[in-house]
């Protein structure tokens, strides 16, 4: 038995037999009945009218945060835009950290993508505009498509509700 | 107030500049307009009726194509923006003078997926998601073919986001040569002889 395994150690790669394995694939666990939803805590909790509302709300007291076509019926692109707004979010949030007062709304017009941004004001203005300029061309370049940036500064994050 | 408000928020939504691509345009007779408003054009101008040459219009010999129906379906999520996107495109017709024949409202789709809310068993707790599509149907009747090319560019470069919009063109053509008499009348006489048993 070890003499064995010694023996296909020694065989090149190319010409070892794949011994018959299982393998188990697991991907995270998605929590539908606890999706952005905030949890009711002690009372200290600020929270926007946007997070304070869950997604059964959509369509009756909550807007739409992404806004194309791929999820009407006989529209096709769902899962590609999908992918795109997941990218989109985590690379604006990355780019202006801790400054997005609530979260991006994106829109599709045709090719071109506008995403609008609520910011607070922790930055000086040269340098929003820097971040600016940077986001839509590297966003133009990766997407091969125009995108605008519309930005906004508020002061603060507005809270609707303390949880 | 409402609707010049709308209106200009609907302009400003547009994503293109307002710079026109050049359209290949049919001969038109231009009518004399009866109805000018403003007594600063009466007289002062040259000639009104005199087509202005425009370096981005050319104009061709072609018949143009008649149109019976065009029909517009505009698919979307939220209801209030149909809403206010039916209201755009009928005031647009009605600018352009086209007649609107109808609007129609079918009744929304909806497309629900039901899920096991758990990772592992309880069978009996499950969560359900559902899309909303909502429709509006814009028929406008008898146009040409750079009517609805020019009603149609306009319209779709105001398409709100996540709206869709579906068109169908219904053509009016001669009838072909061929049939346009009964065969009996072109066939050639033929000679009744009796058959005799």
């Amino acid at each position: 038995m070890a003499a064995a395994a010694r023996a296909l150690r020694v065989l090149p790669r190319a010409l070892r037999v794949p011994s018959a394995t299982r393998q188990l694939h697991s991907s995270p666990v998605c929590l539908k009945a606890r999706a952005a939803r905030v949890r009711a805590g002690r009372g200290d909790k600020a929270v926007t009218y946007e997070q304070a509302h869950a997604p059964h709300h959509i369509g009756h007291r909550k807007g739409w945060l992404s806004l194309h076509t791929g999820n009407l019926c006989g529209e096709a692109g769902a899962a590609q835009r999908a992918i795109e707004d997941a990218f989109l979010r985590r690379f604006l949030a990355g780019t202006f950290p801790g400054l997005l007062a609530d979260e991006l709304v994106l829109k599709r017009r045709g090719n071109l993508l506008v995403v609008c941004a609520l910011l607070g004001r922790a930055l000086p203005p040269h340098k929003l505009y820097f971040l600016l300029g940077y986001a839509e061309t590297l966003l133009g370049n990766f997407y091969k498509c125009p995108v605008r940036l519309e930005l906004q500064t508020v002061p603060a994050r507005v809270p609707y509700k303390y949880l | 107030m409402a609707a010049g408000w709308l209106w200009r928020r609907l302009c400003q939504g547009s994503a293109f500049p307002v710079s026109y691509a050049s359209r290949i345009m049919q001969k038109q007779y231009f009518l004399p307009s009866s109805n000018l408003m403003g007594a600063r054009l009466a007289g002062s101008h040259g000639d009104t009726q005199e087509s202005k040459t425009n370096p981005l219009v050319s104009l061709s010999d072609e018949p143009e194509t008649l149109y019976k129906r065009l029909s517009i379906l505009v698919k979307g999520h939220d209801k209030a923006v149909l809403d206010s996107y039916e209201y755009f495109a009928v005031l647009a017709a009605k600018e352009l003078g086209i007649s609107v024949e109808k609007v129609d409202k079918p009744p929304k789709t909806i497309e629900r997926f039901t899920l096991l809310k758990s990772v592992h068993i309880y069978k009996k707790h499950r969560v359900q998601y559902e899309m909303r599509t909502h429709y509006m149907c814009l028929e406008l009747k008898y146009l040409t073919s750079s009517t609805a090319a020019v009603y149609l560019e306009y319209v779709q470069r105001n398409l709100p986001e996540g709206v869709a919009m579906e068109v169908k063109k219904t053509k009016i053509e001669k009838i072909p040569e061929h049939i346009q008499k009964p065969v009996w009348d072109t066939l050639p006489q033929v000679e009744e002889t009796e058959v005799k048993s």
